[in-house]
Protein backbone atom coordinates (compact mmCIF):
# COMPACT_ATOMS: atom_id res chain seq x y z
CA UNK A 1 0.00 0.00 0.00
CA UNK A 2 1.33 3.57 -0.89
CA UNK A 3 0.68 5.87 2.03
CA UNK A 4 0.19 9.82 2.09
CA UNK A 5 0.29 12.44 4.62
CA UNK A 6 -1.05 15.71 5.11
CA UNK A 7 2.07 18.18 5.84
CA UNK A 8 2.03 21.89 6.02
CA UNK A 9 5.89 22.95 5.22
CA UNK A 10 7.38 26.18 6.09
CA UNK A 11 6.68 29.52 6.39
CA UNK A 12 3.24 28.19 7.83
CA UNK A 13 5.67 25.49 9.89
CA UNK A 14 9.04 24.93 11.52
CA UNK A 15 9.99 22.40 9.21
CA UNK A 16 11.02 22.98 4.86
CA UNK A 17 9.21 20.97 2.24
CA UNK A 18 12.34 19.00 1.68
CA UNK A 19 13.03 18.16 5.39
CA UNK A 20 9.71 16.96 5.56
CA UNK A 21 9.74 15.02 2.45
CA UNK A 22 13.23 13.61 3.37
CA UNK A 23 11.57 12.25 6.97
CA UNK A 24 8.61 10.87 5.44
CA UNK A 25 10.49 9.28 3.24
CA UNK A 26 12.80 7.54 5.87
CA UNK A 27 9.41 6.87 7.67
CA UNK A 28 7.92 4.36 5.30
CA UNK A 29 5.47 6.99 3.48
CA UNK A 30 5.00 6.91 -0.21
CA UNK A 31 4.65 10.58 -0.93
CA UNK A 32 3.17 13.92 1.31
CA UNK A 33 0.77 15.96 0.06
CA UNK A 34 2.12 20.16 1.37
CA UNK A 35 -1.41 21.86 2.10
CA UNK A 36 -0.52 25.33 3.23
CA UNK A 37 -3.30 27.95 3.36
CA UNK A 38 -0.51 30.21 0.76
CA UNK A 39 0.50 27.34 -1.29
CA UNK A 40 2.24 30.55 -3.73
CA UNK A 41 4.61 31.15 -0.62
CA UNK A 42 6.39 27.99 0.48
CA UNK A 43 9.96 28.26 0.68
CA UNK A 44 12.36 26.14 -1.43
CA UNK A 45 9.32 24.02 -2.93
CA UNK A 46 11.76 23.04 -5.62
CA UNK A 47 13.98 21.61 -3.18
CA UNK A 48 11.35 18.99 -2.05
CA UNK A 49 11.31 17.99 -5.54
CA UNK A 50 15.16 16.97 -5.31
CA UNK A 51 14.23 14.16 -2.74
CA UNK A 52 14.28 11.13 -4.91
CA UNK A 53 11.62 8.13 -3.41
CA UNK A 54 9.16 10.13 -2.31
CA UNK A 55 6.36 11.99 -4.06
CA UNK A 56 5.86 15.26 -2.94
CA UNK A 57 2.45 17.04 -4.11
CA UNK A 58 1.82 20.62 -3.57
CA UNK A 59 -1.86 20.83 -2.38
CA UNK A 60 -3.76 23.93 -0.66
CA UNK A 61 -5.97 24.41 2.70
CA UNK A 62 -8.93 26.76 1.53
CA UNK A 63 -9.13 28.31 4.98
CA UNK A 64 -10.68 31.74 6.05
CA UNK A 65 -10.13 31.69 9.38
CA UNK A 66 -9.07 35.52 9.52
CA UNK A 67 -11.81 36.13 7.30
CA UNK A 68 -14.27 34.62 9.40
CA UNK A 69 -13.64 35.87 12.54
CA UNK A 70 -13.75 38.98 10.91
CA UNK A 71 -16.91 39.42 9.59
CA UNK A 72 -18.33 37.58 12.99
CA UNK A 73 -16.80 40.35 14.66
CA UNK A 74 -18.37 43.23 12.39
CA UNK A 75 -21.83 41.02 12.88
CA UNK A 76 -21.79 39.78 8.97
CA UNK A 77 -21.96 36.00 7.64
CA UNK A 78 -19.28 36.68 4.42
CA UNK A 79 -16.84 34.42 5.49
CA UNK A 80 -19.04 31.97 3.88
CA UNK A 81 -18.89 33.70 0.53
CA UNK A 82 -15.06 34.53 1.07
CA UNK A 83 -15.03 30.87 1.61
CA UNK A 84 -16.70 29.43 -1.28
CA UNK A 85 -14.77 32.37 -3.50
CA UNK A 86 -11.39 30.31 -2.09
CA UNK A 87 -12.36 27.47 -3.42
CA UNK A 88 -13.01 28.03 -6.59
CA UNK A 89 -9.83 29.97 -7.19
CA UNK A 90 -7.70 27.41 -5.62
CA UNK A 91 -9.13 23.99 -7.14
CA UNK A 92 -7.85 24.68 -10.72
CA UNK A 93 -4.63 25.25 -9.51
CA UNK A 94 -3.90 22.28 -7.20
CA UNK A 95 -4.26 18.28 -7.24
CA UNK A 96 -5.37 18.18 -3.56
CA UNK A 97 -7.92 20.72 -2.02
CA UNK A 98 -8.87 20.18 1.90
CA UNK A 99 -10.65 22.73 4.19
CA UNK A 100 -10.40 22.61 7.78
CA UNK A 101 -13.87 23.19 9.83
CA UNK A 102 -12.82 26.21 11.98
CA UNK A 103 -16.42 27.35 12.59
CA UNK A 104 -19.76 25.65 11.32
CA UNK A 105 -20.23 28.06 8.39
CA UNK A 106 -17.13 26.75 6.88
CA UNK A 107 -17.61 23.13 7.79
CA UNK A 108 -21.67 23.85 5.95
CA UNK A 109 -19.91 25.17 3.73
CA UNK A 110 -17.27 23.02 2.83
CA UNK A 111 -19.74 20.02 2.95
CA UNK A 112 -21.93 21.56 0.00
CA UNK A 113 -19.39 22.34 -2.34
CA UNK A 114 -18.26 19.50 -4.69
CA UNK A 115 -14.98 20.83 -5.39
CA UNK A 116 -13.77 20.05 -2.12
CA UNK A 117 -11.68 16.87 -1.12
CA UNK A 118 -11.10 16.75 1.92
CA UNK A 119 -12.99 18.57 5.36
CA UNK A 120 -11.05 18.34 8.22
CA UNK A 121 -13.75 18.29 11.11
CA UNK A 122 -12.34 19.42 13.87
CA UNK A 123 -13.58 16.98 16.96
CA UNK A 124 -15.05 19.70 19.51
CA UNK A 125 -17.81 18.23 22.49
CA UNK A 126 -19.73 21.59 21.47
CA UNK A 127 -19.79 21.62 17.90
CA UNK A 128 -20.03 17.48 16.82
CA UNK A 129 -20.57 16.61 13.00
CA UNK A 130 -23.88 16.83 11.56
CA UNK A 131 -26.51 14.63 9.86
CA UNK A 132 -26.89 17.30 7.94
CA UNK A 133 -22.96 17.90 7.12
CA UNK A 134 -22.74 14.03 7.06
CA UNK A 135 -25.33 13.52 4.48
CA UNK A 136 -23.86 16.79 2.48
CA UNK A 137 -20.78 15.82 2.57
CA UNK A 138 -21.83 11.76 0.70
CA UNK A 139 -24.13 14.08 -1.93
CA UNK A 140 -20.81 15.36 -2.32
CA UNK A 141 -18.32 12.48 -2.38
CA UNK A 142 -16.40 14.51 0.24
CA UNK A 143 -14.06 12.61 2.50
CA UNK A 144 -14.13 13.39 6.07
CA UNK A 145 -10.40 14.15 7.50
CA UNK A 146 -9.44 13.31 11.11
CA UNK A 147 -6.70 15.29 12.46
CA UNK A 148 -4.85 13.08 15.47
CA UNK A 149 -2.30 15.70 16.58
CA UNK A 150 -4.96 16.43 19.78
CA UNK A 151 -3.75 12.77 20.76
CA UNK A 152 -0.11 14.15 20.83
CA UNK A 153 -1.00 17.65 22.09
CA UNK A 154 -3.48 16.76 25.24
CA UNK A 155 -3.11 14.85 27.85
CA UNK A 156 -5.82 13.74 30.87
CA UNK A 157 -9.75 15.18 30.43
CA UNK A 158 -8.78 17.85 27.20
CA UNK A 159 -8.26 14.42 25.27
CA UNK A 160 -10.77 12.19 26.80
CA UNK A 161 -13.06 14.83 25.56
CA UNK A 162 -11.57 15.30 22.28
CA UNK A 163 -11.96 10.97 21.98
CA UNK A 164 -15.66 11.16 22.76
CA UNK A 165 -16.28 13.80 20.26
CA UNK A 166 -14.16 11.60 17.47
CA UNK A 167 -16.02 8.52 18.46
CA UNK A 168 -19.24 10.29 18.09
CA UNK A 169 -18.29 11.70 14.66
CA UNK A 170 -17.02 8.08 13.34
CA UNK A 171 -20.21 6.74 13.98
CA UNK A 172 -21.79 9.30 11.70
CA UNK A 173 -19.28 8.80 9.16
CA UNK A 174 -19.54 5.42 9.15
CA UNK A 175 -23.57 5.64 9.10
CA UNK A 176 -23.37 7.61 5.99
CA UNK A 177 -20.71 5.52 4.12
CA UNK A 178 -18.26 8.30 3.97
CA UNK A 179 -14.12 7.63 3.00
CA UNK A 180 -12.06 8.28 5.67
CA UNK A 181 -8.21 10.27 5.83
CA UNK A 182 -6.28 10.53 8.55
CA UNK A 183 -3.57 12.50 9.61
CA UNK A 184 -0.79 13.61 11.90
CA UNK A 185 -1.44 17.40 11.42
CA UNK A 186 2.70 17.57 11.39
CA UNK A 187 3.83 21.38 11.68
CA UNK A 188 7.05 19.79 11.89
CA UNK A 189 9.76 17.18 11.01
CA UNK A 190 9.17 15.93 14.42
CA UNK A 191 5.37 15.42 14.45
CA UNK A 192 5.84 13.48 11.51
CA UNK A 193 4.65 9.69 12.55
CA UNK A 194 5.10 6.34 10.23
CA UNK A 195 1.81 4.51 9.02
CA UNK A 196 2.36 2.06 11.63
CA UNK A 197 2.42 4.57 14.55
CA UNK A 198 -0.29 6.50 13.33
CA UNK A 199 -2.45 3.45 12.36
CA UNK A 200 -2.29 1.87 16.12
CA UNK A 201 -2.82 5.55 17.53
CA UNK A 202 -6.07 5.60 15.30
CA UNK A 203 -7.28 2.41 16.64
CA UNK A 204 -6.68 2.68 20.13
CA UNK A 205 -8.72 5.88 19.19
CA UNK A 206 -11.71 4.23 17.86
CA UNK A 207 -10.97 3.15 14.02
CA UNK A 208 -10.70 -0.20 12.48
CA UNK A 209 -8.21 -1.95 11.33
CA UNK A 210 -9.08 -1.96 7.66
CA UNK A 211 -10.34 1.90 7.85
CA UNK A 212 -7.15 2.83 9.14
CA UNK A 213 -5.26 1.34 6.13
CA UNK A 214 -7.87 2.87 3.74
CA UNK A 215 -7.75 5.72 5.45
CA UNK A 216 -3.76 6.50 4.73
CA UNK A 217 -3.94 5.60 1.32
CA UNK A 218 -6.83 7.60 0.02
CA UNK A 219 -5.10 10.88 -0.38
CA UNK A 220 -2.94 9.16 -2.91
CA UNK A 221 -5.76 7.82 -4.81
CA UNK A 222 -7.47 11.03 -5.03
CA UNK A 223 -4.52 12.66 -6.17
CA UNK A 224 -3.94 10.18 -9.03
CA UNK A 225 -7.93 11.00 -9.89
CA UNK A 226 -7.57 14.60 -9.61
CA UNK A 227 -4.49 14.65 -11.73
CA UNK A 228 -5.89 12.94 -14.44
CA UNK A 229 -7.95 15.30 -17.18
CA UNK A 230 -11.82 14.89 -16.99
CA UNK A 231 -14.24 15.47 -19.68
CA UNK A 232 -17.36 14.82 -17.34
CA UNK A 233 -17.97 12.25 -14.73
CA UNK A 234 -16.79 9.24 -15.73
CA UNK A 235 -15.43 10.29 -19.11
CA UNK A 236 -11.30 10.64 -19.09
CA UNK A 237 -9.50 12.37 -21.95
CA UNK A 238 -6.54 10.49 -23.31
CA UNK B 1 7.09 -10.58 39.26
CA UNK B 2 8.93 -14.30 39.32
CA UNK B 3 6.91 -17.13 38.52
CA UNK B 4 7.26 -20.44 39.72
CA UNK B 5 6.50 -22.18 36.42
CA UNK B 6 8.60 -21.10 33.48
CA UNK B 7 5.48 -22.10 30.99
CA UNK B 8 3.12 -19.57 33.32
CA UNK B 9 5.93 -16.39 32.52
CA UNK B 10 4.88 -13.52 30.50
CA UNK B 11 5.48 -13.55 26.89
CA UNK B 12 8.29 -10.35 25.88
CA UNK B 13 8.76 -8.83 22.87
CA UNK B 14 11.45 -6.16 22.21
CA UNK B 15 10.48 -2.77 20.65
CA UNK B 16 14.14 -0.87 18.94
CA UNK B 17 13.36 2.83 18.82
CA UNK B 18 14.78 5.74 17.30
CA UNK B 19 14.70 9.45 19.05
CA UNK B 20 15.18 12.39 16.96
CA UNK B 21 15.02 15.52 19.52
CA UNK B 22 16.35 19.19 19.64
CA UNK B 23 18.82 18.40 22.40
CA UNK B 24 20.49 15.83 25.07
CA UNK B 25 17.64 13.08 26.21
CA UNK B 26 19.00 11.03 29.83
CA UNK B 27 17.46 7.90 29.74
CA UNK B 28 15.77 8.46 33.16
CA UNK B 29 13.79 11.58 31.69
CA UNK B 30 12.50 9.47 28.59
CA UNK B 31 11.59 6.41 30.54
CA UNK B 32 9.40 8.90 33.25
CA UNK B 33 7.66 10.41 29.63
CA UNK B 34 7.15 7.06 28.36
CA UNK B 35 5.58 5.89 31.59
CA UNK B 36 3.55 9.22 31.88
CA UNK B 37 2.50 8.91 28.68
CA UNK B 38 1.12 5.12 29.03
CA UNK B 39 -0.32 6.60 32.22
CA UNK B 40 -2.36 9.07 30.88
CA UNK B 41 -3.41 6.76 27.77
CA UNK B 42 -4.21 3.17 29.23
CA UNK B 43 -4.46 4.59 32.95
CA UNK B 44 -2.98 2.33 35.92
CA UNK B 45 -4.99 -0.94 35.10
CA UNK B 46 -3.39 -0.67 31.22
CA UNK B 47 0.14 0.13 32.47
CA UNK B 48 -0.44 -2.86 35.14
CA UNK B 49 -1.05 -5.41 32.43
CA UNK B 50 1.30 -3.93 30.05
CA UNK B 51 4.97 -3.44 32.29
CA UNK B 52 7.37 -1.43 30.09
CA UNK B 53 10.94 -1.48 30.78
CA UNK B 54 13.49 0.22 29.07
CA UNK B 55 16.71 -2.16 27.92
CA UNK B 56 19.22 0.07 26.90
CA UNK B 57 19.73 3.52 25.42
CA UNK B 58 22.51 5.42 23.80
CA UNK B 59 21.00 9.16 23.70
CA UNK B 60 19.58 8.09 19.95
CA UNK B 61 18.51 4.59 19.93
CA UNK B 62 17.02 2.24 22.37
CA UNK B 63 15.21 -1.36 23.18
CA UNK B 64 11.96 -1.35 25.52
CA UNK B 65 10.78 -4.49 26.57
CA UNK B 66 6.92 -5.09 26.50
CA UNK B 67 4.15 -7.57 26.74
CA UNK B 68 3.82 -9.84 23.43
CA UNK B 69 -0.23 -9.08 23.16
CA UNK B 70 0.54 -5.23 23.50
CA UNK B 71 2.17 -4.30 20.40
CA UNK B 72 -0.19 -2.19 19.34
CA UNK B 73 -0.95 0.24 22.89
CA UNK B 74 2.94 0.21 22.99
CA UNK B 75 3.14 1.85 19.47
CA UNK B 76 0.99 3.93 20.35
CA UNK B 77 2.39 4.90 23.51
CA UNK B 78 5.24 5.62 22.14
CA UNK B 79 3.92 8.00 19.41
CA UNK B 80 2.36 9.97 21.44
CA UNK B 81 4.98 11.29 23.36
CA UNK B 82 5.97 14.77 21.72
CA UNK B 83 8.04 16.50 24.31
CA UNK B 84 10.74 15.16 27.19
CA UNK B 85 11.32 17.58 29.42
CA UNK B 86 10.47 20.44 27.49
CA UNK B 87 12.65 19.25 24.75
CA UNK B 88 10.90 18.96 21.34
CA UNK B 89 11.21 15.18 20.49
CA UNK B 90 9.86 12.24 18.51
CA UNK B 91 9.89 8.64 18.63
CA UNK B 92 9.77 6.39 15.72
CA UNK B 93 9.73 2.80 15.82
CA UNK B 94 12.21 0.68 13.77
CA UNK B 95 10.65 -2.63 14.86
CA UNK B 96 10.08 -5.58 16.99
CA UNK B 97 11.89 -8.53 18.32
CA UNK B 98 11.54 -11.61 20.59
CA UNK B 99 15.07 -11.76 21.82
CA UNK B 100 17.08 -8.66 22.94
CA UNK B 101 20.49 -9.81 20.42
CA UNK B 102 18.02 -10.05 17.35
CA UNK B 103 16.56 -7.05 18.02
CA UNK B 104 20.13 -5.50 18.42
CA UNK B 105 21.04 -7.68 15.50
CA UNK B 106 18.61 -6.44 13.30
CA UNK B 107 17.44 -3.10 13.90
CA UNK B 108 20.52 -1.45 16.17
CA UNK B 109 23.33 -1.69 14.19
CA UNK B 110 26.81 0.05 15.50
CA UNK B 111 26.55 3.81 16.00
CA UNK B 112 28.24 6.05 13.65
CA UNK B 113 29.56 9.16 14.97
CA UNK B 114 27.23 12.25 14.59
CA UNK B 115 28.38 15.03 13.17
CA UNK B 116 27.15 17.85 15.73
CA UNK B 117 28.23 20.98 14.62
CA UNK B 118 27.51 24.49 16.31
CA UNK B 119 30.41 26.31 14.92
CA UNK B 120 28.44 29.60 14.25
CA UNK B 121 28.16 29.62 10.93
CA UNK B 122 25.34 31.42 9.57
CA UNK B 123 22.72 31.14 6.82
CA UNK B 124 21.51 34.33 4.96
CA UNK B 125 18.41 33.74 2.59
CA UNK B 126 16.12 36.59 1.21
CA UNK B 127 13.63 34.46 3.56
CA UNK B 128 15.30 32.66 6.85
CA UNK B 129 18.61 33.56 8.36
CA UNK B 130 19.94 32.01 11.40
CA UNK B 131 23.13 29.97 12.49
CA UNK B 132 23.34 26.58 12.26
CA UNK B 133 22.66 24.52 15.15
CA UNK B 134 23.56 21.05 13.79
CA UNK B 135 24.08 18.75 10.48
CA UNK B 136 22.98 15.13 10.15
CA UNK B 137 24.13 14.48 6.77
CA UNK B 138 21.87 16.75 4.25
CA UNK B 139 19.74 17.60 7.33
CA UNK B 140 20.52 20.95 8.96
CA UNK B 141 18.83 22.42 11.84
CA UNK B 142 18.63 26.51 11.62
CA UNK B 143 18.19 28.85 14.93
CA UNK B 144 16.17 31.30 13.47
CA UNK B 145 17.08 35.23 13.84
CA UNK B 146 13.40 35.78 14.02
CA UNK B 147 11.99 33.62 16.77
CA UNK B 148 8.36 33.84 15.39
CA UNK B 149 9.27 31.77 12.42
CA UNK B 150 8.94 28.67 14.03
CA UNK B 151 5.93 29.88 16.77
CA UNK B 152 2.51 27.32 16.48
CA UNK B 153 4.95 24.37 16.26
CA UNK B 154 6.74 24.95 19.53
CA UNK B 155 10.09 24.03 17.97
CA UNK B 156 12.92 25.61 18.99
CA UNK B 157 14.68 25.25 15.38
CA UNK B 158 13.87 25.15 12.27
CA UNK B 159 14.62 21.98 10.01
CA UNK B 160 15.93 22.46 6.31
CA UNK B 161 18.23 20.06 4.03
CA UNK B 162 21.43 21.31 2.01
CA UNK B 163 19.23 21.22 -1.05
CA UNK B 164 16.86 24.81 0.95
CA UNK B 165 20.17 25.75 0.71
CA UNK B 166 21.96 25.44 -2.56
CA UNK B 167 22.20 28.53 -4.39
CA UNK B 168 21.97 31.00 -1.57
CA UNK B 169 21.92 34.53 -0.35
CA UNK B 170 25.02 36.50 -1.81
CA UNK B 171 25.76 37.68 1.68
CA UNK B 172 25.78 33.96 3.10
CA UNK B 173 29.68 33.18 4.04
CA UNK B 174 30.92 29.86 3.28
CA UNK B 175 30.68 27.81 0.24
CA UNK B 176 28.94 27.90 -2.57
CA UNK B 177 26.03 25.39 -1.38
CA UNK B 178 24.84 28.21 1.17
CA UNK B 179 26.66 26.91 3.89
Amino acid sequence: MSYYELVSAFPESSASASRLALRARQLGYAGIIICNRDPARIFMQEAAQMIKGIDVVVGAEAGCEEAGAANRAAGRSGGCRALKSRIGSLRSKYPFLMVRGYSDEAVRTAAEDPNVDMLIHPCEGRRPLTIATARASRQNSLAMGFDLSPMMLMRGSPRARWLESLRHNLDLVRKFHLSIMITAGASSHLDLRSPRDLMAMAEIAGFEAGETEQALSLPGRLVDLNCRKWAGPGVEIL
Amino acid sequence: MRSRLPVLRDRRRYMAFEIEAEGELSPKDLMSEIHSSQFSLFGDAGAGQNRLKLICFDGRRGLLRFGHRYLKETRATLASIRSVRGIRAALHTKGVSGTIKCAREKYLPRLSKICAESDGRRIELKDVSGCIIRTHGVRVDLCPDDRSKSTGSDTQFLGLTSFDLSGGHEDADGTADGL
